[in-house]
């Protein structure tokens, strides 16, 4: 009996414990991702001009082309993600019942409008 | 030792890819768009022949969420590999020309696959766990959020390809 039951209570755990890292990931990653963005905090910048790869934000050097953040927010955004989710696998499982589902798509939604702010120059130019 | 580069120009390649890149968010947009009308929108039993629009719907979702999230990120790493050559070759002459609010709009799609990127861990789980009565408000919207958002991207991508390729 106990040898039928395991693997499936394992199974169980192993499921409970995915959608606890995923809710908590879904959750915390728009939220990183705008402050990351607005607060200027790529992990990395990238010129694509000269292959250049610098750490943290670095503006554009003169006649070397532009830089690229979007790499470096979205290494910042999936490295604190998983950390948080990856906590989240670690609390009760009544603590992940409590979180509000609708924050997932809700959040992405709400934040839309502050990266659409943040590329007013786009906008108004 | 010959390259494909003997045989075609560098734009060319580029051009392929991006070709590639839409194909794939064709694919993308049509099992999403399938998914998203079968949850929002599930069709009723009819007595007779049902028609276009209830059979469109009438899928089962879950057998699509799989596909759906590898269609997403194969999908979004050839775009952000295509990227890099867009930010030298495509926006550059657009701003020299005003095209600001066309890239605008370009920024805000790569900002919209990001933060579908990062759902995509909690729609895969809610799928697999289709049965659950607890995550079918959220696997509803999330679904249909994802299905907006590649909406969103798939038509600013065509603009702007449509505006300046690689050609």
């Amino acid at each position: 009996m106990t040898a039928v039951t395991e693997p499936r209570a394992q199974a169980g755990s192993a499921t409970a414990s995915y959608a606890a890292f995923a809710i908590v990931f879904a959750i915390a990653a728009p939220v990183i991702y705008v402050a990351s963005e607005l607060g200027g905090f790529p992990l990395f910048t990238y010129h694509p001009g000269t292959g250049r790869i610098d750490f943290g934000f670095a503006a554009a050097r003169t006649n070397e082309g532009p830089a690229m953040y979007w790499y470096g927010w979205l290494a910042t955004t999936l490295i604190g993600a998983a950390i948080a989710g990856l906590a989240a696998t670690l609390l009760p499982r009544n603590v992940i019942g409590r979180i509000p589902l609708f924050l997932i798509w809700l959040l992405p939604l709400l934040v839309l409008p502050i990266l659409a702010y943040a590329l007013m120059p786009f906008w108004t130019r | 030792m010959l390259s494909m580069f003997d045989f075609l120009s560098v734009n060319a390649v580029w051009t392929i890819q991006l070709i590639v890149h839409g194909l794939l968010a064709v694919a993308l947009l049509g099992a999403l768009t399938h998914q998203a009308m079968a949850v929002a929108a599930p069709a009723r039993q009819v007595a007779g022949p049902s028609g276009f629009v209830t059979r469109f719907r009438n899928v089962h979702g879950a057998s699509y969420a799989t596909a759906i999230c590898v269609l997403w990120v194969v999908t979004f790493i050839l775009g952000a590999w295509i990227y890099t050559k867009y930010r030298i070759s495509i926006r550059i002459p657009l701003e020299r020309n005003g095209y600001f609010r066309t890239l605008g709009f370009f920024e805000l799609k790569e900002h919209a696959a990001a933060l579908g990127l990062f759902i995509l861990p909690a729609y895969w789980a809610f799928w697999r766990d289709a049965k659950n009565p607890a995550y079918d408000s959220a696997r509803k919207w999330i679904t249909v959020l994802l299905a907006a958002m590649c909406w969103f991207s798939f038509l600013v991508g065509h603009v702007l390809n449509n505006v300046r390729g690689f050609g």
